[in-house]
């Protein structure tokens, strides 16, 4: 049995790295992606906080975020097909039409 | 509102008085809309002559109404009735410290003593009289056609005004009607707002009296929070609580008679607004540009007249033992505000060209001799002990007294010389319409405008007219004999007291030398602008074609003069009643010596003084006033009539003597007419000049003060929040940089710093 500890630990670097990706990555798909990296990450701790204390809540939020994230991601991917269509780019650094 | 009758002295008041108020008030809308709906049709016209028909049935019963309220009172002597009509606010509420129930009630209700009785009746009868006239004068100008309406209309509501300001029992209620004449009175000074000099002078006249007003509201704030406490269940200004005797003794005792002079002040200043004397006389001459019977009514016989009651009716409270002594300043004010008023408005009235602008500047003055003699009357009522001293008692009621007779004879009279000025003027249209069109009817079709470059109003333009008006000459000449005081007719009896009077109290307090000698003064310049007046009218050799044109035709005109002439000769029958005894002292009865040794009484007291001193006073006014000033307008404007001209022999020998006069005395005095005084009067000394040039600076800089402050202070605030939170949003729109990293970043930190506050809370 691994220690809840330490997959504590690797959920929170999962976290970090999927928010860094998130801030500096200027392809929107490596963004989205990042977006699911800290997402999981979340998962992960549910599930090491629900081994630790042994209850079962913690599972039923992991199976539940696993399905909304699903449903963000098909979403997600609509909207960059969307902003494809009309940009012709996914870079984040070229759509800034809601500035000022 | 709940009718009861509530009675001091056990006499009520009949309630049909009610009707003397609300008669004319309801004529007034009904005037208005049947004027509206009708105007132009040939019944409403004809008929009706625009409203002055149904104005004049509803005079008549607020004159029977009148005269049967009077007939009931005259014989009366107890202090006076009161009755409520009705409660107009009331209520009641439970006193917090002690538990009970404390009741507050406004009422109207009527008050009837001597002076209501006089001038109740001055008012209804003239009311009626001029609104006879209204009909010849108003309705036979062209000019009027389909307006005369508006012109009764707002009549009829004036003499509610009036009558309900004389029969009112507080000074509540007496302010409220005062307001409403001075409403009326503007809109009928402005009764031809198409011309600009008349859209002037009704505004002059409404913010001139204004001023006094204001003044008068805080004169009654003051009164009603020094009697408030002394009022069981509310009304603080009726008169019943404002005259008692108990009331004033609780104030003295209080040492607040110092604020209840001041009261009284500033309640006289809204008199002198209101009748026009020095320093608020500006607007009176320039009402004048009302029609003729408005200024007959309003600005002659009973509005301008309003402020002398309002004095009067502080009578009881100068006259009562508490105060003794407490307020002579004020009665020397009053008498000051009268002397200065008289003579210099009898000064400007030596140069008036203007028929109507002579006789507004003799009322001016004759209003301000009433004054004087008030302000004599209220400070003998206020220093004398005339409560236990049967002497004292006579001097105080007689001087008062005469004061009210004053008023009387002065109503009568100046009603009926505006009626006879307007008569002059009224034929004098005519005359000229029916020169011009007999001699140039091919220029001009048009009736209105030829006549605007001939002054109809104007003496320089009238002479010789003894001939031509006969009734109007006979009134013109019975009015102004009865104001320059004439022995034995008029003015004379009243005059002579007031000028006595006002000696009488100079010999006890020398500060009233001075309005003393201008009223003796003012009584030669009265004699010489009252004959100027008539001379240049009626005597002489006619001044124009015009004039030599004129004829007494216009119906309905002549009747009210008709009427005024036996009234003003009559006023010995009245004199020697004791109408000074009875007006002064609401304990006399009418005639109670008897006509004849009341006549004899009066005569001896009049020509035969026993004090050398008041019988050689009497002389030197009758000197003055009858001798030097009448000479003098001899000299300078009598002449016989044209040839062929006959007077009627009541009229001949005064126009023969003022030829004779002329013809041994003439003298040029076309170097005193072109002189500084003369152009100094010719600008009515220039108060007008001042009070513009006063209100320019003060009111300009003002306004200029107020607009920065506008600008800057109101303007800018709000300006100052407008670009306030643009520059705020255009800095927080920075924020928004479109980027989707700059989102993240910002969800991050915002969730970070949610977390972190919820960790410090927990």
């Amino acid at each position: 049995m691994i220690d809840p500890l330490y997959v504590s630990g690797l959920s929170a670097m999962l976290f970090v790295m999927g928010l860094w990706g998130a801030f500096t990555r200027k392809n929107a798909i490596i963004v989205l992606m990042c977006f699911e990296l800290m997402l999981n990450a979340a998962n992960l701790q549910f599930a090491a906080a629900a081994v630790h204390h042994g209850d079962v809540t913690g599972w039923i939020y992991t199976v539940f975020a696993i399905a909304i994230a699903a449903a963000e991601v098909a979403i997600g991917l609509a909207i960059l097909l969307s902003m494809y269509n009309q940009h012709a780019t996914i870079s984040l650094d070229e759509v800034e039409l809601l500035k000022h | 509102m709940s009718a009861e009758t509530v009675s001091g002295t056990g006499l009520e008041v009949p309630s049909f008085a009610l009707l003397i108020i609300l008669l004319p008030m309801l004529a007034f809308p009904v005037i208005l809309l049947l004027g509206r709906l009708f105007n132009g049709k040939e019944w409403w016209r004809g008929t009706l002559k625009e409203g002055g028909l149904i104005a004049l049935p509803v005079m008549a019963a607020s004159l029977i109404a009148s005269l049967a309220i009077i007939r009931r009172f005259l014989g009366e002597t107890s202090a006076s009735a009161t009755s409520t009509v009705m409660h107009w606010v009331n209520f009641a509420w439970q006193d917090a410290a002690t538990g009970e129930i404390q009741l507050f009630s406004m009422n109207f209700g009527f008050y009837v003593d001597h002076t209501t009785v006089m001038l109740l009746f001055v008012a209804s009868f003239l009311c009626l009289l001029i609104n006879i006239f209204s009909i010849g004068y108003m309705n036979t100008d062209p000019v009027n056609d389909n307006r005369n309406h508006r012109f009764y209309a707002e009549f009829v509501l004036f003499c509610s005004g009036m009558l309900g300001m004389v029969l009112s029992d507080s000074f509540l209620w007496l302010f409220i009607f005062w307001e409403l004449m001075g409403l009326c009175s503007y809109l009928l000074i402005g009764f031809y707002y198409e011309r600009p000099s008349a859209a002037y002078a009704a505004k002059k006249a409404f913010l001139t009296t204004r001023v006094g007003d204001v003044f008068l509201v805080i004169g009654l704030a003051m009164l009603w929070n020094l009697f408030q406490p002394h009022a069981v269940g509310g009304d603080a200004l009726a008169y019943s609580v404002v005259f008692d005797g108990a009331n004033l003794q609780a104030i003295a005792d209080a040492g607040k008679s110092g604020a209840l002079q001041l009261a009284l002040g500033f309640m006289f200043i809204g008199a002198v607004g209101k009748s026009a004397q020095f320093p608020l006389h500006v607007w009176l001459p320039d009402a004048m540009e009302g029609p003729t019977p408005v200024s007959a009514l309003i600005h002659a016989a009973t509005m301008v007249n309003a402020g002398l009651y309002l004095v009067a009716r502080m009578f009881p409270i100068f006259g009562a033992e508490a105060m003794h002594g407490a307020f002579t300043d004020l009665a020397f004010l009053i008498a000051l505000v009268g002397g200065i008023t008289a003579c210099m408005a009898a000064l400007i009235a030596f140069v008036q060209m203007d028929l109507k602008k002579v006789l507004a500047y003799s009322t001016m003055s004759q209003l301000a001799y009433i004054f004087t003699g008030l302000g004599a009357a209220l400070w003998l009522a206020n220093s004398l002990d005339w409560h236990h001293d049967d002497a004292a008692h006579t001097i105080v009621v007689v001087a008062f007294g005469a004061a009210l007779f004053h008023l009387f004879n002065h109503a009568m009279a100046k009603g009926m010389l505006f009626m006879a000025s307007g008569s002059v003027i009224h034929e004098m249209h005519h005359a000229h319409h029916d020169v011009h069109h007999h001699h140039d009817h091919d220029e001009h079709h048009d009736d209105h405008h030829d006549e605007d470059h001939f002054d109809a109003q104007s003496m320089a333009n009238m002479g010789g007219l003894a001939s031509k008006l006969p009734i109007t000459a006979t009134a013109m000449l019975v009015g102004s004999a009865s104001i320059i005081g004439l022995p034995l007719i008029g003015g004379f009896w009243s005059k002579e007291g007031i000028i006595a009077n006002t000696w009488r109290v100079a010999l006890e307090d020398p500060r009233f030398f001075l309005p003393a000698i201008l009223v003796l003064v003012t009584a030669g310049m009265t004699g010489f602008y009252m004959s100027r007046m008539w001379f240049m009218t009626f005597a002489g050799k006619p001044k124009s074609e015009v004039a030599a044109h004129v004829h007494e035709q216009t119906p309905w005109i002549p009747v009210p003069l008709l009427v005024l002439i036996p009234m003003s000769l009559s006023a010995i029958v009245f004199a020697s009643l004791e109408a000074t005894h009875y007006l002064g002292d609401t304990g006399s009865h009418l005639g109670e010596m008897g006509l004849l040794d009341g006549f004899l009484y009066e005569m001896e007291h009049a020509f035969a003084n026993h004090d050398p001193f008041f019988l050689v006073l009497t002389y030197i006014a009758i000197g003055l006033s009858l001798v030097v000033g009448p000479m003098a307008a001899m000299a300078l404007y009598g002449g016989q009539l044209a040839d062929g001209e006959v007077a009627k022999p009541w009229l001949k020998p005064f126009v023969s003597l003022s030829a004779r006069v002329n013809k041994r005395h003439r003298f040029d005095n076309a170097a005193l007419a072109e002189g500084s005084l003369a152009t100094a009067l010719q600008e009515r000394l220039y108060f007008d000049a001042w009070y513009d040039a006063a209100c320019e600076k003060l009111v300009a800089g003002f306004s200029n003060l107020a607009a920065v402050f506008d600008r800057r202070v109101v303007d800018g605030a709000i300006k100052g929040i407008e670009s306030g939170s643009q520059s705020t949003s255009r800095q927080v729109r920075s924020l928004t940089t479109g980027s989707a990293r700059d989102y993240i970043m910002m969800a991050a930190l915002g969730t970070l710093l949610i977390a972190l506050v919820l960790w410090g809370v927990a």
